[in-house]
């Protein structure tokens, strides 16, 4: 959701199908607020019902004359007050009617806010002021440019803006539509905190200043008449959700249903096609170089306050995330910076100072454009699932790049605009409608399809961030890994056992004592000092498969099979560990060399070694040596380990039960009895005697975590985990697994505590 | 009764997800993702001699073969070897389709609940 906010621009924005697709973002809204708008009442339409553009006519403003001086408080007292130069000319505008005007100001006067404050640091005031002063007079566009950039300041710090007297306009009724429509949208999501009443009479304010019919402000929703387009897109959008269609709760309902929300395009379709579809770029950056720099250094100050609006939603929006990892994200910290106006963004650089060349802007503005589409185009290639991770990237950045653009957007927005007007009266609703459709839409339909989704939602790009840099973590892990998988046995570095007289018996001490970890690295000393050492080898796997790590166990076994290849321990080691790992051949050739190099059974197995081994044949073997000695306890303990690779497991807990009452001070195959029968119906693995008789044993600890975790009872395993881990830091499989279980249990929050193998931090949190 | 000329792994895990799914914690499973997986598994190189399995965690059914009741949720294909990995968790799955070991077919936000904490661990002995 956040992300889309970023998109679309923030707590009010995007709407269904209809006209203010683009009003929330600084781009938008300022396009909003410089074409939609303007003025008056009822009574003047009808007096002038077909005003066109370019009338100029003083007369008409002579009803709407503010009483100046007695106004203070309001920002625009100092835009109007007869103190500078082009006072006189406003001055010559005075209305008969004032008292009128005066009640109406009293009114919403009421709420008043002291205006300004805290904006000091980015808006240079009294220059702002004279620059707006300047701009009430002179040709009617700019003067209608001036004041809707007041009418848009005003929505910063909640002042009521108040009617104000004008120089005629000339403003076609066309044109009076247009504003009045755009501009009570527009107020809608700047005054998206205040009730509807303060909305109205802002806009009644903004309206009747400009001579514009202000009666359909109310019942907005369907424009008689003249936009039976937008009439019905309205309605189509408001059918969306039967039941609220007073636009009293559109704003609201609108909020909420920005998942839902169906196609912004549809308003730049029907605004395209009553205004046509224009070159909008080339004739923008034609228009650029053409671009005088008188408009520049309001068209600055102006973007920044959009921009600084825009941010606050977005900030807003994006504090709502309750995500930890994007609360703490200097993307939000950048934002809200942003949004406070501590700082502000200027050709792609983050700085405090408040105006850029217009020149610069067109340049970066194409490429930020030409990367816009681009990227959209990498977006729609996701949903063939190709480079997945870079998608994510490249939609972060992109989202940098709309930021940079939405601030850049409307200073170059009104710069362009103003020097349009010169060349082309009001044809910048062309453009308005270009930038929004180019932009605002493209990039967020795409976005919308991701999202729409729900699973692509806040988290998934940290996700795929995330697994990039696990990614890359894996990569440097697997150049040192890489000659470990198969066979080559991995020795500790710093092993304090080097040098020890005796590591061999040392090793057989610690490993009594059940320090597993200790014994390995004594062992390890062992088999560097006397490689041959078949019993160190052989203690060594021991020890690692009881630390659970078979891959080490297989590694140090085969090397006390290559110096000891008859060794019947060893042999049943590599079939038991060699079933672990679920490798099914590797077992059965092992478990097939032990019956061969028994003594006892020997004989049973067939003298040449068959190419390939089948199971049934195995088997039938191993059962013929349990029925020619019950009593040996070890051929029950193969006979188990080969049920379980053939997963027969009732039969494998037969045998390992028969195997225990012949030998029950068998932790390891007290532990097998337990995995088999936790493998068998996943249910609880039950080993108790296995950890009675050996406390340290890591393998039946992990075993327990494993079958919580299969029984989905993750908290619980989570621990078990934890205290296996706590015993040999190394076992792999067990942070894998812990991982997995954090994950379910939602305990996200400590993963970064599994990742960095923090066991003093998850020791603490997850006590046994 | 596994003939044992089949030597995949998969085999193995498939066969415990089996009697993974009669559980309650399986059932749980059909709840949470209520979605029908296609997994194929090659022995060696994605794409050659692939064995299917299918996950149905609509019906909490696994069984082998290709899905013939329409069309799965999501189909991925895997080496036998890849394909543990991602089960254990040794090997995300996000990473795995990164670095090209998980072919997915299908809506991508049925492959995102392909996680590892559907399979059961194996306990070991």
């Amino acid at each position: 959701m956040a992300m889309r906010d970023l998109v679309s621009g923030g707590a009010a924005c995007a709407m269904p199908g209809s006209s203010s697709s683009s009003s929330s973002n600084p781009l938008g809204a300022l396009a909003n607020a410089l074409i939609g708008s303007s003025s008056k009442t009822q009574e003047r339409l009808r007096e002038i019902p077909t005003a066109t553009a370019t009338t100029s006519d003083g007369n008409l403003y002579t009803g709407l004359e503010q009483p100046f001086a007695a106004l203070p408080g309001s920002e625009f007292e100092h835009t109007l007050h007869p103190n500078a130069q082009g006072s006189e000319f406003l001055q010559g505008f005075r209305s008969v009617d004032q008292n009128r005007f005066a009640d109406a100001w009293d009114d919403i006067q009421r709420p008043q806010i002291p205006h300004y404050q805290g904006m000091d640091g980015l808006t240079n005031l009294p220059l702002e002021q004279a620059r707006l002063q300047q701009g009430f007079d002179g040709p009617p566009q700019r003067v209608l440019s001036s004041f809707l950039h007041s009418f848009l300041h005003s929505s910063h710090g909640s002042i009521p803006f108040r009617p104000t007297s004008l120089p005629v306009l000339g403003l076609s009724e066309g044109d009076k539509q247009c504003i009045r429509d755009r501009s009570s949208i527009m107020a809608r999501h700047f005054f998206a905190d205040k009730n509807e009443d303060f909305i109205h009479s802002q806009v009644n304010a903004l309206l009747s200043s400009l001579d514009i019919d202000s009666n359909n402000i109310r019942a907005r929703s369907p424009i008689p008449g003249r936009y039976p387009e937008l009439e019905e897109y309205w309605n189509e959008s408001q059918g969306l959700k039967p039941g609220r269609r007073g636009p009293d709760g559109w704003v609201s309902e609108f909020t909420q249903h920005r998942a839902a929300h169906d196609d912004p395009n549809l308003w730049a379709q029907s605004f395209e096609r009553q205004h046509g579809a224009s070159g909008w770029a080339s004739e923008f950056e034609h228009e650029q170089s053409q671009l005088g720099s008188i408009d520049q250094m309001r068209g600055s100050n102006i973007a920044n306050l959009a921009a600084r609006e825009q941010t606050r939603m977005l900030a807003h929006t994006l504090a709502q995330n309750n995500d930890p990892k994007f609360q703490n994200s200097k993307f939000l910290q950048f934002v809200s910076k942003m949004s406070r106006g501590e700082i502000t963004i200027e050709d792609n650089q983050i700085k405090p100072a408040a105006f850029s060349a217009p020149g610069d802007w067109a340049t970066e503005y194409e490429q930020q454009y030409s990367g816009g589409q681009s990227w959209a185009n990498q977006f729609a290639n996701e949903q063939a699932n190709e480079i997945a991770l870079n998608q994510s990237r490249t939609s972060f950045w992109s989202l940098n790049s709309f930021i940079v653009q939405l601030s850049h957007g409307p200073h170059g927005w009104a710069n362009e605009f103003a020097s349009e007007r010169e060349q082309h009266g009001l044809a910048e609703n062309e453009w308005v409608n270009e930038f929004s459709k180019l932009n605002v839409n493209d990039w967020s339909e795409e976005f919308e399809r991701q999202v729409a989704d729900g699973t692509l939602g806040d988290t998934s790009a940290d996700n795929w961030a995330n697994a990039y840099d696990e990614y890359l973590n894996e990569q440097a892990a697997v150049k040192q890994h890489s000659d470990t998988s198969r066979g080559v046995y991995e020795f500790s570095d710093l092993n304090p056992y080097v040098g020890h007289p005796n590591p061999l018996k040392e090793g057989q001490e610690l490993f009594r004592k059940g320090l597993l970890s200790e014994a390995v690295l004594a062992l390890e000393a062992e088999v560097l000092k006397n490689p041959d050492n078949a019993e160190g080898w052989r203690l060594l796997g021991i020890a690692h498969a009881e630390n659970d790590d078979d891959q080490q166990a297989i590694a140090a076994m085969m090397r006390a099979q290559e110096v000891d290849p008859t060794n019947l321990e060893v042999l049943l080691a590599l079939g038991v560990s060699h079933t672990n790992e679920l490798e099914q051949a590797a077992a059965l050739k092992y478990l097939y060399s032990w019956l061969r190099q028994h003594p006892k059974y020997g004989t049973i197995a067939p003298p040449d070694q068959p190419e390939n081994l089948y199971y049934a044949d195995v088997a039938r073997l191993f059962n013929e040596a349990a029925k020619l000695s019950p009593d040996d306890a070890d051929v029950h303990i193969v006979l188990g380990v080969m049920y379980n690779l053939s997963r027969e497991y009732d039969k494998a807990i037969e045998a390992f039960q028969t195997a225990l009452k012949l030998k029950p001070r068998d932790y390891s195959l007290w532990n097998k009895l337990g995995a088999t029968q936790a493998n068998s119906v996943q249910r609880l693995f039950v080993a108790f005697q296995a950890l009675d008789l050996k406390p340290n044993y890591v393998r039946a600890w992990a075993n327990m975590g494993i079958s919580y975790a299969n029984q989905g009872m993750y908290e619980d395993s989570i621990r078990y985990y934890v205290r296996a881990l706590a015993m040999n830091p190394k076992a792999d499989n067990a942070w894998q697994y812990l991982r997995i279980s954090l994950s379910c249990a939602s305990r996200n929050d400590m993963l970064d505590a599994c990742d960095s193998r923090n066991l003093d931090l998850l020791q603490k949190e997850f006590p046994l | 009764m596994a003939e044992s000329t089949t030597q995949l792994k998969s085999d193995a895990l498939m066969e415990q997800m089996k009697l993974h799914m009669s559980t309650d914690a399986g059932k749980q499973l059909t709840k949470k993702i209520g979605l029908v997986y296609q997994i194929n598994i090659a022995p060696k190189k994605v794409g050659f001699n692939e064995k299917s399995f299918v996950v149905d965690l609509k019906k909490g059914e696994v069984k082998e073969g290709t899905y013939e009741d329409g069309k799965p949720d999501a189909t991925f294909s895997f080496t036998d070897e890849d394909f543990m990995k991602v089960a254990t968790g040794k090997m995300n799955p996000q990473i795995a389709f990164m670095r090209g070991k998980m072919k997915i077919k299908g809506s991508i936000s049925a492959a995102q609940k392909f996680t590892p904490d559907i399979f059961p661990k194996p306990s070991k002995m």
